[in-house]
């Protein structure tokens, strides 16, 4: 199409029409009244540690066009920022009469990408009170740190080595902090318990145009005790004396401080409902006590009849343990050593009588503490009694460290391989024909399945078939007898020949079952000798070596056999934030942090300070006591006083000895640099941070379990130790820390094959510059590109080359731009423009610089226009609408489509075959060869756009590459024909030497 | 000195992003994560120059008055506005950028995807006429797959779905893992000349 000054005019008109009105009727005039938020209400969350609120509100009509509800929270109504919103359906608007947002646990508040200052939100008026995001500025947010509770999260190196040492003086007392600048501490929030918020919300229609907030409502978290646990199961091994406990885990945890077991006897039931019963009154009372000062508060004036016998810290954020066992000494319920009680401030000590003749008598009973006191209990439940016998067996186990990986796995692995179906379908109409679906399950020790057999029996116990499944390709096909009812169950006998031994009876039954509602023959129970395979998960725990309870690192199914245990590796520090310094723009955490907890044995315990005089003035102190009941215990007058003196002074004695003793300690008192100092403390707690000792239970998920030992390595390699990680107790052997890999072992065929092929490469370019004559196949569209240049010279029109649509990255771009440099080239010594239009940016400069060389090259530098390679768009269609409009206006003679394609290759290809130019294309997109095969000249099919270059450049140097392409290829060919005879003698040691991925 | 700095960059960085591929370690790691994060980095300026580059094209051609002048006035009409009513709303949900974008662009690269399907009619007429014994082969197969693919072929005969997943799953599979093995050598050795320099055309001029 021709275009004149009226036509170019209509175009204009219409652009701005479609750019300008349309859009302007978006925005016309509304009433902002009707689109104001109603219905706001705010609740507090049930079952909660008191930091949850809920807010709702009624949503507005769909026909309101709504996009977004922006919430604003604060402490007062005349300031609330911005916290989060809820994204709308603008066509479908919110289904349901109410919208909720959740201000609950620990969500994102201040962080470096906040906003730098305090500002009103769009629409809304300058006077406020509804403001934009917390500001960066401390002056205005640091005021709300003691507002919320504010959790820093902190990378251990900013930590370490990016602190600034502050202090503060506060009623004589000295308090140092750890400076954090914004940049290297995230700042999360969760409320305070009992706190009164204000919230407001307001709506953003499609046009993005805000309207009025809704006045301010208030809510006020409360603290509720934590949530009844569903399960629990109480269990007796009679013949070993051991108490076994299971329970499910809660779905809230962020809030649990202990979970508890408790025992009593039936007579006492009654009494425990009536304290149960107190316990509640005493929470409500509580609540309704902060709501209104006026209200009594209730007294306790039950005692809880039951026995405590086991408590253990929960532990958040770590999934907790879910099962406990206690062994029984001499008739007894003993702890093993006395454990202070945070909540019942004593120290509880079990030793309680158990009488196995009461067995029936006896009722458990599972609770779990939050921080403010509360307790839950689930329901009171009577022992199951049960012999060893009933419970399952547990194979040994190993932890290593996972190959191959940057060193964020612990391997762990048990038993041997197991094999099972997972499904069968019928191949036929007459049902005769089955292929059953099977898997194998198995883990590092028997890595390499060389067989699994199959004997598959029909309902009547005759065999039917036998099956050696050399190659496993994870499928079976049966064919059924003639005359066999196909609905009928098959049983299948399933043994594995792998590279260690496995026993002759080590043998997996299963059945096939018709199912009615699939129609199909579904697989049955699995079972090991009489085992229900099925029937036991595995709960794989861990143990950091900063804490001292058991997590639930994963609960895996019972056909599982290996677990690949991860371990972060970026390690944070997470410490509170409540204070501030608006003058240097820091927020200040301690400075104290644990390279170990252990409630057990406190000796092992280490707590550490980022600067040393803090350390120094901590054993100054304990120093200072120690003299100080010295001189009491000389001083005092009764006995009572004295003891107690004396007590004091073997703690404060005991805790210098530990402190000055403890090897982490020594080691750090023996570096004199202060930055040697930090360092170490940074490598030994991220060695100690990382490291973790397992054990295994196998359970029924109803406190039928078996527990392993921890894990202790004994024979195996050692391991080694550095400067860092000599200094914990227990390393290499009980705790294992993930070591990174230099090489990946599973990579070894790949490396092979890069040597190879860049030996051949060598060989063959000494060949070709020998002179020897390297015979390349003739590519018919390569040996075409002259000739089509030649035909655009002729005809006196341009040349179109597209270099692919996609990035530098990738190799069929450069494969591309290679050809681009010979064709530019040659269309340079024939004085023939050339067109590149390019869709990557940065492809652009460097098209150019390959056309702008080639016109060097050929003597040309006069003919080169910069602007004959131009970028078009990135959008794909847009850029296809591009290269079609070149060449049906600019008429191009030859078309060269090289680089990678994908949709809209076929219509650049058809337009160009319709406006009569000849094209060659090459790409290695498998979807579009088809395409360029059917509607180009010439196609280059993928390997031959990467041989082009070098086809055409016809140097000695690209030439052997080509030629030692050929002669890997060949290898490979060699390989998969050798591979495809061998396995078909059921040799498979070939096929399996390369990995499947 | 402007193609060989390039040049020990490339084949440097070349080798050990090589080794990257065999090296697990978290150094390795580190240090590949490090660079693809600069790689993105780099892009937006890329940007820049594309912008620039239909600058220069479409002014050339609107102050030269080249032939369909008109056009280029239009593109860089609606540049220069799309930009405006970016910067100015921002991109967001609900701006009039993305009415643009919605209304404007989404509808035109629809438009231009949906020729596809004419020209697929078009591309299988040429490929399917049987003027060879490979293209009668070629159509066979495609009349089998195409009816495989809907419920007339089951209809017809129970073989030709079996047919139909045989041609798909056999002859075609293994065609495409050939191709497939030959683009990855054809890459690796791509990749191998570059890194040893022995093609060097990418680099453009300037001694």
């Amino acid at each position: 199409m021709k275009l004149n000054y009226q036509k170019t005019g209509i175009f204009l008109v219409l652009m701005v029409f479609s750019f300008l009105i349309l859009p302007v009727t978006s925005f016309a005039a509304i009433d902002e009244s009707e689109y104001i938020v109603e219905n706001l209400k705010v609740t507090d969350i049930p079952d909660d540690d008191g930091t949850g609120l809920v807010i709702s509100w009624k949503p507005l009509p769909k026909e309101k066009r709504i996009i977004e509800y922006r919430v604003y929270r604060g402490v007062s109504a005349d300031t609330l920022f911005y916290i989060g919103k809820i994204d709308v359906n603008v066509k479908t608007g919110v289904p349901g009469d109410e919208v909720f947002f959740y201000d609950t646990a620990y969500n994102y508040f201040l962080d470096i990408t906040s906003r730098g200052k305090m500002k009103t939100e769009k629409g809304q008026p300058e006077t406020g009170p509804i403001y934009r995001g917390y500001p960066r500025d401390l002056n205005i947010t640091g005021p709300q740190l003691k507002n919320y509770r504010i959790l820093g999260v902190i990378p251990d190196k900013d930590y370490f080595f990016k602190n600034h040492k502050i202090e503060r003086v506060k009623d004589d007392e000295t308090s140092v902090y750890a400076g954090m600048k914004l940049r290297n501490i995230n700042l999360y929030k969760k409320l305070n318990p009992d706190k009164e918020y204000y919230y407001s919300v307001l709506a953003v229609n499609e046009a993005r145009r805000y309207f009025p907030y809704t006045e301010p409502v208030t809510g006020t978290p409360r603290n509720n005790s934590p949530e009844i646990t569903k399960e629990f199961y109480p269990v007796y091994v009679k013949d070993i004396d051991r108490l076994q406990f299971e329970w499910s885990l809660a779905s809230f945890t962020s809030d649990h401080r202990y979970h508890s077991l408790y025992m009593m006897e039936k007579k006492d039931l009654e009494d425990f409902q009536k304290y149960v019963a107190e316990q509640k009154e005493i929470e409500l009372n509580d609540l309704a006590v902060k709501i209104n000062s006026t209200v009594t508060p209730l007294e306790k004036k039950l005692e809880n009849p039951a026995e405590l016998i086991y408590f253990r810290y929960s532990g958040f954020p770590y999934t907790p343990c879910k099962t406990v066992s206690i062994q029984l000494k001499d008739g007894r319920i003993v702890s093993e050593k006395p454990k202070e009680h945070g909540i019942l401030g004593k120290e509880i000590d079990v030793d309680i009588p158990f009488d196995e003749n009461k067995l029936e008598d006896y009722y458990f009973v599972y609770s779990l503490f939050d921080w403010a006191g509360y307790e839950t209990f689930s329901e009171s439940k009577p022992l199951d009694v049960i012999s060893s016998e009933q419970l399952p067996i547990i194979p040994p186990f190993t932890v290593s460290d996972r190959d191959n990986d940057k060193g964020d796995y612990n391997y762990i692995q048990w038993g041997k391989p197991v094999v099972y179906l997972t499904n069968s379908t019928y191949q036929n109409e007459s049902r005769s024909k089955l292929l059953v679906n099977y898997d194998i399950m198995t883990n590092r020790e028997y890595k390499r399945i060389k067989n699994v057999y199959f004997k598959v029996y029909d309902s009547s116990g005759n065999l039917i078939k036998t099956i050696n499944e050399y190659y496993q390709d994870k499928r079976i096909k049966i064919k059924l007898p003639d005359g066999s009812d196909p609905e009928a169950p098959l049983t299948f006998e399933m043994t594995i020949k792998a590279n260690k031994e496995i026993d002759e009876d080590y043998i997996f039954t299963q059945q096939l079952i018709f199912n009615e509602q699939s129609k199909s023959l579904k697989p049955g129970k699995l079972f090991l000798g009489n085992e229900d395979i099925y029937e036991n998960d595995y709960y794989v725990y861990r143990n950091n070596y900063t804490n001292e309870e058991f997590r639930l690192s994963k609960k895996i199914a019972g056909t599982m056999r290996e677990l690949d245990d991860n371990i972060r590796f970026s390690n944070v520090h997470y410490k509170g934030v409540r204070e501030f310094d608006a003058e240097k723009k820091l927020l200040l955490v301690s400075p104290a942090f644990s390279a170990r907890d252990d409630f057990d044995d406190r000796t092992q315990s280490v707590g550490m300070n980022l600067y040393s005089s803090e350390i120094d003035r901590t054993l100054e102190k304990y120093k200072e006591k120690l003299a100080e009941y010295k001189t009491m215990k000389d001083t005092v007058k009764t006995d009572e006083e004295r003891v107690e003196a004396q007590k004091q002074i073997d703690d404060y004695r005991d805790a210098i000895d530990d402190y000055m003793q403890h090897p982490v300690q020594k080691k750090y008192l023996s570096i004199t640099s202060e930055k040697e100092r930090l360092k170490f403390l940074y490598k030994t707690r991220n060695f100690a941070a990382n490291s973790f000792e397992y054990k295994i239970v196998k359970s029924d998920g109803k406190g039928h379990f078996t527990e392993t030992p921890v894990y202790t390595r004994t024979n195996a390699e050692p391991i080694e130790t550095n400067n860092y990680n000599f200094s914990l107790e227990g390393f290499g052997t009980n705790h294992f820390f993930p070591q990174p890999n230099w090489f990946k072992a599973n990579m070894v065929p790949a490396l092979i094959a890069a040597l190879t092929f860049g030996l051949l490469v060598f060989i063959m370019v000494g060949k070709a510059k020998k002179g020897h004559d390297l015979f390349i196949r003739p590519i018919a569209g390569i040996e075409e590109i002259d000739n089509a240049i030649g035909r655009a010279t002729e005809m006196g029109k341009p040349i179109l080359f597209v270099p692919g649509l996609s990035g530098i990255s990738d190799v069929a771009t450069l494969a591309g731009l290679s050809i681009l440099g010979r064709v530019a080239k040659k269309a340079a010594e024939y004085d023939t423009k050339i067109l590149v239009p390019v869709r990557a940016p940065i492809v652009l400069p460097i098209a150019q610089e390959v056309v702008k060389e080639a016109h060097y090259e050929a003597g040309r530098p006069d003919t080169y226009d910069r602007n004959s390679v131009f970028f078009i768009t990135t959008a794909q269609f847009a850029f296809v609408a591009g290269v079609n409009g070149i060449m049906i206006r600019e008429k191009t003679a030859t078309n060269f489509y090289m680089g990678m394609f994908w949709a809209e290759a076929l219509i650049m290809a058809e337009t160009g075959s319709t406006t009569g130019a000849i094209q060659i294309a090459g790409t290695d997109a498998i979807t579009q060869i088809p395409f360029f095969i059917t509607t180009c000249d010439y196609t280059l099919i993928g390997e031959e756009l990467y041989a082009a270059s070098a086809y055409l450049a016809k140097e000695p140097l690209m030439l052997g590459t080509l030629k030692a392409q050929d002669y890997l290829k060949l290898l490979i060919m060699l390989f998969i024909l050798g591979g495809t005879v061998l396995s078909t003698f059921h040799l498979t040691f070939l096929i399996n030497a390369f990995p499947e991925k | 000195m402007k193609r060989q700095i390039p040049l020990i960059i490339v084949m440097s960085l070349g080798f050990l992003f090589a080794v990257h591929t065999f090296v697990p370690h978290k150094y390795s790691v580190d240090f590949y994560d490090w660079w693809v994060s600069w790689s993105k980095a780099i892009s937006p300026f890329a940007v820049v120059l594309g912008v620039m580059s239909l600058f220069m094209v479409h002014g050339t051609k609107i102050s030269r008055k080249l032939p369909n002048w008109q056009y280029s006035l239009v593109t860089i009409a609606a540049l220069i506005f799309t930009s405006i009513v970016g910067f100015i709303w921002g991109t967001q949900e609900g701006s009039p950028f993305m009415w643009l974008f919605k209304n404007v662009q989404m509808p035109m690269s629809a438009t231009m995807f949906s020729l596809l399907a004419f020209y697929i009619a078009s591309a299988a007429y040429k490929a399917f006429r049987a003027r060879s014994l490979e293209a009668t082969v070629l159509l066979a197969a495609a009349i089998i797959v195409m009816l495989g693919q809907v419920p007339l072929g089951h209809m017809i005969s129970k073989w030709i779905p079996a047919t139909s997943q045989w041609i798909l799953n056999v002859p075609n599979l293994a065609a495409k893992r050939g191709i497939m093995t030959g683009v990855g050598l054809g890459m690796t050795a791509t990749s191998l000349k570059i890194i040893l320099g022995i093609e060097r055309t990418y680099l453009g001029g300037g001694d």
